[in-house]
């Protein structure tokens, strides 16, 4: 650990953003709720009536931990500035297509670009932002001087738009979301990121847990039953959020070990229904509600085999226990992860 | 909690793992030293990484082929 006081010091800073977004959380929730942005909660047999794009809280708050970070952290500005330049767009693709309802090609096309901040920043200030070496666990590593650049702009579209799909159910994308960032923390202390060339200081360290914070300050008003919920505000920039971080942190194949439930259901999404294309637009659910309040498989054979009807697969279960089953798989999954960080090593 | 379907899900994510681990091996040791394209060629350098590329994406394309048929095998046959 060659800086242990640096880390001690980001992971302090980054605590602030618990409460930061638990208030911004409720803020969001009594503005959006006054201004008829509200979501029906299809789950419930009533079908309350809950305040959507609450998730904003958590792309405000990690932006304004950013500029913080760099203010009195003490790390380079041009890292931080390109994590909050790829969560501020995401959140803004995230908000029009909330207000504007976009089809469902657009979002993936649109987060395409908002990779762009880190490769810009990155070419113009080499070796700061991001380095084209990627290392591998077990085998070394290997530069990719043309390829990695562009694979930037595809990986945070990938990352938001698979954790944007995978929030079905109350808690279940900021919980799951909050055990990866928590997970990757662990993984980045463990091998020493605080000594990585990319960004002077702690700043893999702090992001992750910020992002951590953040989430677990919005997840105590969407956790069941939900009083908030997140919308594509709130999904698109955590996914970005993710995907920026396996960039600056430098822990791209543990951060796709540690999202391999949203990968699965996102394949699985479009095996089965060959376009991108939104939940709400499609005329096959992969679940139904029962008369008793549980879920259930819908049984219909042109519905996706989406990651929740998999656990429900001839038995309906409560929809908290199907959150606390995907939170367990997020769970083995970042365990994963972490031992993927352990056999990669330092990067250096 | 399903615990049954957290054990495939254990299965198939632990098997998914190790494939990755194995497939990122292959490129590192086995893959990007070959020369594919001779640097010579003006545009060699750029030949040479999308050739390399293409053979990542067709190992992507086993890997979530056999992903698929995993699944496929402990979910949906029981969904029949």
């Amino acid at each position: 650990m060659a800086s242990l006081g640096a880390n001690t010091v980001a992971i302090l800073i980054a605590l602030g953003s618990f409460p930061v977004s638990l208030a911004l959380t409720r803020f969001f929730m009594h503005w959006n709720g006054k201004h008829g942005i509200i979501g029906i909660d299809v789950h419930k047999l009533n079908r309350p009536k809950v305040p959507e794009m609450v998730g904003v809280a958590v792309p405000i708050t990690l932006v304004l931990f950013a500029a913080i970070y760099a203010i009195v952290g003490g790390s380079s500005s041009i890292p931080l500035l390109a994590y909050a330049l790829v969560v501020g767009l995401a959140a803004l693709v995230g908000a029009v297509d909330d207000r504007l309802k976009l089809r469902g090609i657009f979002k993936p096309l649109l987060t395409l670009l908002c990779g762009l901040p880190i490769l810009i920043l990155g070419l113009t200030f080499p070796g700061q932002v991001y380095t084209s070496t990627l290392h591998v666990p077990l085998f070394g590593g290997f530069h990719l001087p043309v390829i990695y650049p562009l694979t930037i702009l595809v990986a945070v579209s990938v990352t938001s738009n698979t954790v944007n799909m995978l929030d079905p159910l109350n808690g279940s994308m900021a919980g799951g979301v909050s055990i990866v960032a928590g997970g990757l923390l662990i993984g980045s202390l463990l091998v020493g990121a605080g000594s990585t060339p990319v960004g002077v200081s702690s700043m893999p360290i702090f992001l992750y847990a910020s992002l951590m914070f953040s989430l677990l300050g919005f997840l105590y008003y969407n956790r069941f039953p939900a009083r908030a919920f997140a919308g594509n505000v709130g999904q698109l920039s955590i996914g970005a959020s993710i995907g920026a971080l396996a960039i600056l942190g430098r822990t791209e194949i543990a951060s796709i070990v540690a999202i391999f439930p949203n990968i699965q259901n996102s394949f699985f999404f479009l095996s089965r229904i060959r376009r991108f294309t939104e939940h709400r637009e499609l005329t096959s659910r992969p679940t139904k509600l029962l008369s008793d309040g549980r879920l259930a498989d819908s049984e219909d054979p042109r519905a996706p085999l989406t990651l929740v009807r998999t656990l429900l697969i001839g038995r309906p279960a409560p929809e908290n226990e199907i959150v606390s089953t995907i939170w367990m798989l997020f769970l083995t999954s970042t365990s994963l992860a972490v031992i993927t960080l352990l056999l990669t090593g330092v990067p250096r | 909690m399903n615990k049954r379907a957290v054990g495939y899900e254990l299965v198939v994510f632990v098997t998914q793992w190790g494939l990755m681990l194995l497939g990122f091996g292959i490129l590192t040791k086995i893959i990007a030293p070959l020369n594919l394209v001779s640097p010579s060629l003006s545009i060699g350098q750029y030949l040479d990484a999308a050739v390399k590329g293409l053979i990542a994406l067709v190992l992507s394309v086993a890997w979530l082929f056999i992903w698929d048929r995993q699944v496929r095998l402990y979910f949906h046959r029981r969904g029949k």
